[in-house]
């Protein structure tokens, strides 16, 4: 008996001499016990026991902090802040990428299987990357090219805002960001009634005589500008711009103003010194902007639905389309996750083309 | 924005944690966030979703989940009078297959809905009824059911009529706006007149594009059971919608394309366009010469619903023919039920001119004009869908 | 500081102000349509072309009951949700903030990764894993899909927000004979309360505003974005843009507010700072 206490004492012992590990330790066994519940690793009995085992690790966490002392509440605290959000992360952010992944893996046994069995199935996969490879590769190009055009649109308008708004650079902002508060699917129709046949842009397009330019561009598609790619890239540039915009302003906000003026002393013109002052510093707010806004503009589909028309629908229209209307979800789930592993490899590549930069 | 430059440590500094707070803290973090699998484990057993009440309180509430702009207030007031049965109505049934995706989680469970009531297309109804999860209606109660139209009776899937109750029927034709056109339609093959090139639409219910483009071809719907019997018609969208014919495929929306001459002609519903022809005359409603295909929303009650007499008695109150009359005169569309055109020759009016309306209460030739599809198997079905799905882009 | 600029590079600038200006009608014209077309009386069921200008729709805004009632829910939900995930959000924040600890920098990753995923993707894996779970959609669903992204954007922007804060102010303040909980109410608390605040606000907007997550969590229960997108097949009536103008004056009179406020405080602190 006086063994497994003295055997007890000496854990707690250790427990309370490295405090840092423990709440660590218990932060990451917390969330994967938190996982494996809600997605299902364990079933039934053996659920019970990785619950005793999370409780289990709470108990060893507060003893820990009692018999620690001053010390070791402290390098707990930060793990004690961070657990609520990190386990509800896990539950509802993790835990359904894994029910994605066993999803994607399973097939069903008729059309109205709601239940399919998991069954290493990789067909859904091979679908999802050969039928709907249109798909794959428009959404990305759309939004690629939404991306450039945020940036060309949204640059000017951040360095304004940083250079020249002066006084008013709250309310400036407060302008790029008001258009938020309106709902983002009415954002989108407005552009339904602006891009209209028989709207004021057509017509003036028309009345110019530049009809035949835009449609040698193929801006325009015999003779309109709703439904066709360019609508759903103009709704996309549209609807992403202010996360291309606040994130320029932040990092060009942070340039000391006597650097530019020293650089405008230093080079013969201004644009050299923008390009070789300015624009690197900037680097940073056009890393993370570009993610802002090509990873949700790749997988959106709100714009292509509104906006479109049957040959410019985004794999996000096809995701949902598999997911609410086939009740194919393997194959839904395949091509969600085919989505973020591309997505994750271009973000990668980008991030290494850029240099390592903090989303900050 | 906080602009003060000040400097900060970067050392953990010494913060006096006293006992009491920080077991308050941990403990309060520790006990939600355990309690959560706790609180998603009630939820599981929890039969649905909003705090709507379960049909389960006798029969003086009933509830139905209708298509948007498919009934008008009056008829709603008029039944609560006459039977004291508390309605609610609402119209969030805006597509089947959607609609489908929204209750299959609890239907497939043998949970229940909040509706008693849906109205979905035929083909959908035929597929709830397949799945179980339909109950059988109580005719007994439903002494109107006597002056259901007599083509609708009778069903490949319901050959007794037992477990649904039409609510409105239509017909798919070609609408054009003759402006934009120059000349009239009278075929399907116009649909895919060069001519026209992106200024056509098309219908995402599937049966009534795919339908009107097989009956062109000149097939008979009603004969085709299989998928590869169809392929041509899908073949034809398919060759159309690459050459850039189509410009959009549409549900309701495309009444004021037509309108407005961004469509030069599309597929339409009989009952949008009847309203429409009379506001701008350039826009013209036709059975192509080939036929047009007939379809009809259906009444079903759902299992698990426990409001049997309040179901009968709004069924009932629906299939007389002076409330079936005073539907007509509001949704415009083909009612199922007989001795309308009667009561709506004493309404008196508008409703009188109704009356004699050919798309309303077409002559016997129109009738045999129309086609209707019979029932798809499961895995034919499947095929169907998914080859429409890939056609319309999705 | 160079006062003597060239005609280039005049010009140079008039460009970028010409750019910045091109680009901001660019951000308000949708708006101006907007409230626009609120005023506008259609005679379809679409609210595409101008006809007539009209009062009607703005003395009958409600008119249209699922519309309001999906906006009553959106409301309610934002509400909670919102409150939930700025209590979560701070806590990881303030903890990232102020402690240095050995998992802060695969936390920090951590937290980045639900923004950057697409939200088809979480919204369908969350959709699966209710499914499999056998939880019924509604209400609670669709908080906890919200609350879920909410917590990763409160946490980023309040630390963003708090990063420049001298926590030495709360030793002081205990030094001074506080307790740490009354140090942190009083001193702490009150000082990052605009950045939380902030976060709030925007997540709220954000919240009210999520339609593809929602999509997929919501089942039958419709909340505004839900209903504008379902009835869009059928109409889109002037009542939408009615409510959506309300939705946007009230924010705008917000963030006015809280400026005004924000500026009042700063010169109340810096007039007695200076003395």
């Amino acid at each position: 008996m006086t063994s497994v206490v003295s055997a007890g004492k000496k854990w707690g012992a250790t427990l309370s001499s490295r405090p840092e590990n423990v709440g660590l330790g218990v932060m990451l066994g917390l969330g994967l016990g938190a996982v494996a519940l809600a997605a299902q690793w364990v079933k039934g009995p053996s659920s019970l026991l990785v619950a005793i085992a999370m409780l289990t690790m709470v108990v060893g966490l507060i003893y820990t902090a009692f018999a620690g002392g001053l010390e070791a509440r402290k390098s707990l605290a930060p793990y004690g802040l961070l657990k609520p959000g990190m386990i509800w992360l896990c539950l509802f952010f993790l835990a359904p990428l894994w029910s994605m992944v066993v999803m994607s893996l399973s097939s069903k046994a008729g059309r109205f299987d709601f239940f399919p069995d998991f069954t290493w199935n990789f067909e859904n996969y091979r679908i999802a990357l050969t039928k709907f490879r249109p798909q794959f590769i428009r959404s990305f190009s759309y939004a690629g090219i939404a991306t450039i055009l945020t940036v060309v649109i949204g640059y000017p308008l951040a360095y304004f805002i940083a250079f020249r708004g002066g006084k008013y650079r709250n309310v400036l902002l407060g302008l790029v960001v008001v258009p938020f508060f309106t709902s983002y699917l009415i954002r989108t129709l407005a552009w339904n009634n602006i891009l209209a046949d028989e709207g004021p842009v057509v017509s003036l397009i028309n009345t110019l005589h530049l009809t035949g330019v835009f449609e040698t561009l193929d801006i325009m598609q015999n003779g309109k500008l709703m439904n066709t790619p360019a609508a759903v890239i103009g709704g996309l540039t549209y609807n992403f711009l202010p996360f291309m915009v606040l994130p320029i302003y932040v990092s060009l906000e942070k340039i000391d103003v006597r650097l530019v003026d020293a650089a405008m002393d230093l080079y013969s013109s201004a644009s050299q010194a923008f390009r070789k002052v300015v624009l690197p510093l900037s680097l940073p707010g056009l890393f993370a902007g570009s993610l802002l806004v090509f990873i949700p503009a790749a997988g959106d589909f709100v714009n292509a639905q509104f906006l479109g028309n049957p040959q410019t629908t985004m794999i996000g229209n096809s995701i949902q389309d598999q997911f609410l209307r086939q009740l194919n979800y393997p194959v839904a789930s395949a091509m969600s996750f085919v989505l973020m592993i591309i997505i994750t490899i271009i973000v990668l590549i980008y991030t290494k083309f850029m240099g390592t930069e903090d989303l900050a | 924005m906080n602009t003060r430059r000040t400097t900060t440590p970067k050392s953990v500094q010494a913060s006096r944690l006293n006992r009491r707070d920080f077991l308050i803290r941990g403990g309060l973090m520790g006990a939600g966030a355990l309690s959560l699998p706790a609180l998603l484990a009630a939820c599981g057993s929890d039969s649905g979703s909003t705090a709507d009440t379960v049909g389960g309180g006798g029969d003086s509430s009933l509830f139905f989940e209708n298509w948007p702009g498919y009934m008008d207030e009056e008829t709603i007031g008029l039944f609560q009078a006459a039977s004291g049965v508390s309605l609610k109505y609402t119209e969030a049934f805006n597509d089947n297959n959607e609609y489908f995706a929204k209750i299959q989680p609890e239907m497939s469970k043998g949970k229940t809905i909040a509706p008693d009531i849906l109205a979905p297309t035929f083909w959908m109804a035929a597929r709830l009824v397949q799945l179980g999860w339909v109950q059988k209606l109580p005719k007994a109660d439903i002494p109107n059911f006597v002056n259901l139209r007599d083509d609708l009776s009778g069903q490949s899937w319901d050959k007794n009529d037992e477990y649904h109750l039409p609510y409105q029927s239509g017909i798919a034709g070609i609408a054009y706006n003759s402006k934009i056109t120059g000349r009239e339609l009278k075929s399907v093959a116009d649909l895919f007149d060069p001519a026209f090139k992106g200024k056509i639409g098309m219908l995402t219910e599937m049966r009534d594009t795919i339908g009107l483009i097989l009956m062109g071809e000149g097939k008979k719907i009603s004969d085709i059971t299989t998928f590869d019997a169809a392929s041509a018609g899908f073949d034809k969208l398919e060759k159309a919608k690459s050459e850039g014919q189509i410009r959009s495929f549409t549900g309701n929306d495309y009444v004021d394309d037509l309108s407005a001459g961004n469509f030069a002609a599309c597929v339409a519903w009989s009952g949008d366009v009847l309203q429409l022809t009379k506001d701008n005359p350039d826009v013209k409603f036709i059975i192509p010469e080939e036929g047009g295909t007939s379809w009809y929303d259906t009444m079903v009650w759902m299992k698990g619903s426990q409001n049997g007499d309040a179901v009968a008695k709004w069924m009932n109150f629906l299939y007389d023919p002076v409330n079936a009359a005073r539907l007509t005169s509001f949704v415009q569309y083909l009612s199922p039920v007989k001795g309308v055109q009667e009561e709506l020759v004493k309404m008196g009016g508008d409703n009188a001119k109704l009356a004699e309306d050919p798309l309303l209460f077409p002559d016997a030739a129109t009738f045999a004009r129309l086609q209707s599809w019979g029932a798809l198997a499961e895995e034919e079905e499947a095929k169907f869908d998914e080859a429409f799905a890939s056609i319309t882009g999705a | 500081m160079s006062t003597a600029f060239s005609k280039r590079q005049k010009a140079g600038q008039r460009l970028v102000n010409v750019a910045a200006g091109a680009a901001l009608l660019y951000i308000f014209i949708p708006i101006f349509v907007i409230v626009l077309f609120s005023f506008n009386e259609p005679k379809g069921k679409y609210n595409i072309k101008w006809q007539n200008f009209t009062l009607d729709n703005w003395a009958n805004p409600f008119i249209e009951k699922e519309l309001t009632s999906a906006l009553w829910v959106s409301l309610r939900i934002a509400l909670i949700a919102t409150i939930v995930s700025t209590i979560l959000g701070t806590l990881i924040a303030m903890s990232l903030s102020r402690y240095k600890f050995k998992a802060s920098g695969a936390v920090n990753l951590f937290l980045v990764l639900p923004l950057t995923a697409p939200e088809i993707v979480l919204g369908s894996s969350l959709a699966t894993l209710f499914l499999n779970r056998s939880v019924g959609f509604g209400y609670v669903t669709i908080i906890i899909a919200h609350v879920m992204f909410q917590i990763s954007f409160v946490a980023v922007t309040v630390r963003a927000r708090i990063r420049g804060f001298d926590w030495t102010l709360e030793q002081a303040a205990q030094d001074l004979g506080a307790t740490p909980s009354r140090a942190f109410w009083k001193v702490t608390f009150p000082l990052i309360l605009p950045g939380i605040m902030a976060a709030a606000l925007l997540s709220f907007a954000l919240s009210v505003d999520d339609f593809i997550i929602t999509f997929f969590n919501a089942g039958s229960l419709v909340t505004f974005p839900l209903q504008i997108f379902g009835a869009s097949r059928v109409k889109i009536s002037p009542q939408i843009n009615v409510l959506a103008s309300m939705l946007l004056f009230a924010s705008v009179a917000l963030m006015a507010g809280a400026m005004i406020l924000g500026r009042r405080r700063e010169r109340r602190h810096s007039g007695t700072l200076s003395k």
